[in-house]
């Protein structure tokens, strides 16, 4: 490191030299805090330049491209709403026919994963086409206003599922995409977190170096949606994992073959009561209130004890060792 | 961009065009690099930045980390073992796991640079620099005369003594080893320090003279004279003072002869004096009516001697009653046979300050052949009457100068208000020195500010991992015979370990933090250091202000201010 202290250092240089591969560059329009900006960045960045992309609609979509920019660079399509599995199904055989080795890429928000793109995705996944699948999952279809989607937690409030004397926020349960994609017999099925950039990039290098459909399921926390200041993203997204309720996996083909242990499971409610979605659990004196919150406890436990996410040791790789820092920055790597 | 192609409206944009759109105009608050010091800097009475040299060592620059170490305090392998470390009292780690061992890593810097003999760092001062004179060659005065060096002055330190070290020579060997003065004291004064020995305030030179022929003068006598005490007037005839006999020690290597003794006062010299007597097979008992320190739970009638200097002082077999006073010496003829003693404690009055109190029917008799107090030092008045007017100490203003005098200055344990510790001495050279560089180049004095101090609650703690403090290999008890230093300093491994279990409060760690989660690419790194001494510039032109670089800086270094 250069020592000498340098007050005319020029942005424009240092933009242009930045010691990293960024597949999003800025000026996109995504919300203050976003949590699927960064998890994109972090996808391209340790997916590297020989990729192409096709995204869903989306989030994703609409704040990287405000016509007539783009924020992306790397090649990237937009397909519709429930077709990135397809889109990417072709170029990957367009791609094959021609020789190349590039690999392709398909984004997607959980709106696109979970529910609408799914049968694009299913078939994708069937044939074995050569792609990464990564879903941006924040939990509801933040994009056309916040409505509920199949991966919206238990018990949160959206637009459409809005609590009051009949519910208390969304009736249903958040569907385990992680399975059933794995269920597919695919070589490679991950899920991670935001909080955690050196476990995104760890299982992105992983998928991008086995040959065949490999799906990255990443929690990005969405401050607009989920009612919580957009400084908070990263403390939101590590207290679910450190409460069991998003749990850090990977499964290669269907089976468990790791997880993220959880060194001390913090109460779910340390991570609901961050969140406006959640505000309704705690503001009344409604006994429903309180079940409820016993429940989304009791999906917690469920997970830890299901997916064998208690941790016994001080383990580096850990909820809290995964994260730590040192001087010079050494951990990101 | 290649304008001439014909695209379909809306089916196509180019790569990278949103960096036209500056989303800084979003922003509401700005993130800024903002430098607060450490706990442990502002808790450092020679005013060491202890996170700076850990800072360097860490980086793998130990000759480095010792210049930046000394920069400050010259005395490192001295203060490294005698202080007592308030700068580990502050460290914010102490509320997460355990305290930095700061004092470790300042005694193993000093002892690499005595080991491989690095030179200090400065550059000679002109031939027509104006000379400065230092009375007394202790901490104060050694670290007086290395500042006025590095400001440019030329220097030249007296001491009554053979040697340059003064006082601490009085403290015992096991503790601060003679050969690590002399290593640390031949090595500054090589640095450009002249020094003249033998020279006696009063009687070579008087203080006019000494005012008349030097630009300015630092007076850094040290208290050589023992407090008088007395129990309602009556002193034992054959009376030792615990710091004569600690000198004598040093000197001739021999005690009055004694079986059982009782040390007065709950200072390191009492504690010094008591273990030297444990060590010669004196049955050795230590009185004082302050409570026993608890680090954590600190009292204001704690005993002032440092907590592990009282707990190898337990450990060894000397004896303390705390919580207890002397009513009455039991003599026979003048020799003193026992002491009549009772519990008292200081207890607050109705103002809270803090008075004695001695508890009626608590009185019990304990036998010894010698009394030795040990309840504190003054100025010796010699060469200097008309300055210290009768008063037992120096009175000086925050920048060291004495009351009434331009020329004259004066620092460590002689001022008034000395906390009489090595590191306190040391700061009160530095700054002194610093006024004087200020006074002599007509630059008025600043007020002095307490620097802003980043707190526990400003760290994001989730960003550490708890790891167990080094702890210094420490002599078992029954081996604690001779002079053979107690404690062994930390082997290079410990302190690579050690120094990574810094926090770097308020300080930039360059771990990476910002620069990976911003969602906005407004983090950018840089190769050489920015103006703010970070290796992080925030790119201003899309930082929306979202505030999560602030929140996730593990160290506090980052700060959301209005920007409107």
């Amino acid at each position: 490191m250069n020592t000498e202290k340098n007050s005319a250092i020029s942005i424009e240089q240092l933009r242009r030299n930045q010691p990293r591969f960024e597949g999003i560059k800025s000026g996109h329009r995504a919300c203050l805090g976003c949590g699927q900006a960064l998890a994109a960045r972090l996808v391209t960045e340790a997916a590297g330049p020989d990729v192409v992309v096709a995204n869903a609609t989306g989030c994703l979509e609409i704040f990287t491209t405000p016509w007539p920019e783009s924020a992306w660079h790397i090649p990237w399509m937009h397909s519709v709403f429930e077709n990135a599995g397809a889109i990417a199904s072709g170029m990957e055989a367009a791609l094959k026919a021609q020789g190349k080795s590039t690999k392709v890429l398909a984004f997607g928000g959980d709106g696109g994963t979970f529910d609408i793109g799914f049968q694009a995705i299913s078939g994708m996944l069937e044939r074995g086409h050569n792609v990464l699948y990564v879903c941006f999952d924040n939990e509801a279809y933040m994009n056309t206003g916040i409505q509920r989607s199949s991966s919206t937690p238990h018990a949160a409030m959206t637009t459409t599922s809005p609590p009051g004397s009949e519910r208390m926020g969304k009736r249903h349960l958040k569907k385990d995409i992680l399975t059933i994609v794995a269920a597919h017999h695919i070589p490679y099925a991950a899920t991670t977190s935001i909080a955690y950039p050196s476990d995104i990039r760890k299982k992105v290098r992983r998928a991008m170096d086995i040959e065949g459909p490999t799906f990255i399921h990443i929690h990005c926390p969405c401050p607009l949606g989920w009612g919580h200041d957009g400084a908070n993203s990263i403390k939101v997204a590590r207290l679910a994992v450190q409460t069991g309720l998003f749990p850090v996996i990977e499964l290669e083909r269907t089976e468990l073959i790791g997880s993220m242990p959880i060194r001390h499971p913090k109460p779910v409610v340390e991570y609901l009561k961050m969140q406006q979605r959640f505000r309704h659990l705690f503001t009344t004196k409604d006994a429903r209130a309180r079940e409820e919150l016993e429940h989304i406890q009791a999906l917690a436990d469920h997970n830890i004890k299901h997916f064998n996410l208690q941790g016994d040791t001080m383990d580096a790789l850990d909820s809290d060792g995964a994260d730590t820092v040192r001087r010079g920055g050494m951990r990101w790597a | 961009m290649n304008t001439k192609l014909k695209l379909t409206r809306g089916g196509f944009a180019w790569g990278d065009t949103s960096c036209n759109y500056h989303t800084g105009t979003w922003r509401v608050q700005r993130p800024q690099h903002e430098y607060r010091a450490a706990p442990c800097h502002a808790s450092c009475p020679a005013g060491e930045d202890p996170q700076a040299y850990i800072a360097l060592l860490d980086s793998g620059k130990p000759q480095q980390a010792w210049e930046e170490l000394v920069s400050i305090n010259p005395l490192p392998a001295i203060t490294g073992r005698v202080c007592p470390h308030p700068c580990e009292t502050g460290c914010n780690r102490g509320d997460y796991d355990q305290p930095l061992a700061i004092h470790s890593i300042e005694r193993y810097l000093g002892d690499l640079a005595i080991e491989h003999d690095w030179a200090y760092p400065v550059t000679a001062p002109p031939a027509d620099a104006p000379h400065i004179a230092v009375l007394g060659a202790g901490p104060a005065g050694l670290s007086a005369a290395w500042h006025c060096l590095r400001n440019g002055l030329q220097v030249t330190v007296f001491d009554e003594e053979a040697e340059a070290g003064g006082t601490l020579f009085t403290i015992p060997n096991y503790r601060l080893p003679d050969d690590v003065v002399r290593a640390e004291t031949r090595r500054l004064l090589k640095a450009g320090i002249n020094f003249t020995a033998d020279f006696k305030l009063g009687r070579e030179m008087n203080l006019d003279e000494l005012q008349r022929r030097y630009a300015a003068v630092f007076l850094a006598p040290g208290v050589m004279k023992s407090s008088e005490w007395s129990i309602d007037g009556v002193t034992p005839r054959d009376l030792h003072q615990g710091l004569h006999l600690l000198k004598e020690w040093g000197d001739v290597g021999a005690l009055p002869p004694m079986k059982t003794a009782v040390v007065i006062g709950g200072g390191n010299t009492a504690i010094d004096i008591a273990r030297l007597l444990v060590r010669n097979g004196v049955d050795t008992h230590i009185i004082i009516h302050s409570s026993m320190p608890d680090p954590a739970h600190p009292l204001a009638d704690d005993m002032r001697a440092m907590p592990r200097e009282i707990n190898q002082a337990l450990e060894e077999g000397v004896k303390i009653l705390n919580h207890h006073g002397i009513k009455r010496l039991l003599l026979r003829g003048e020799k003193v046979t026992g002491i009549e003693i009772i519990r008292m404690r200081k207890l607050p009055d109705d103002n809270g300050k803090l008075h004695r109190i001695a508890f009626d029917g608590t009185e019990s008799i304990l036998h010894v052949d010698q009394v030795i107090p040990a309840i504190g030092q003054i100025v010796d008045q010699q060469g200097m009457e008309d300055l210290v007017h009768g008063e037992h100490h120096i009175k000086v203003d925050a920048w060291g100068q004495v009351a009434g005098s331009e020329n004259v200055f004066a620092g460590g344990d002689a001022i008034d208000g000395n906390g009489g510790t090595v590191t306190e001495a040391v700061g009160n050279g530095r700054m002194t020195a610093q006024a004087i560089a200020m006074k002599l180049k007509q630059q008025g004095l600043p007020v002095i500010e307490p620097p802003v101090v980043v707190h526990y609650e400003n760290l994001n703690t989730e960003y550490f991992e708890p790891a167990p403090r080094a702890e210094q290999a420490v002599l078992p008890v029954a081996e604690r015979v001779g002079e053979t230093e107690i404690e062994a300093g930390l082997s290079v491994q410990q302190v690579e370990k050690e120094t990574r279990r810094c926090f770097s409060c308020g300080s930039c760690l360059s771990c990476d933090n910002c620069w990976t989660l911003c969602p906005d690419n407004a983090v950018l790194k840089s190769k050489k250091m920015a103006a703010d001494g970070s290796y992080y510039v925030f790119d201003y032109d899309y930082c929306k202000g979202c505030g999560l670089c602030a929140m996730e800086c593990p160290t506090g270094y980052i700060l959301m201010v209005e920007d409107i």
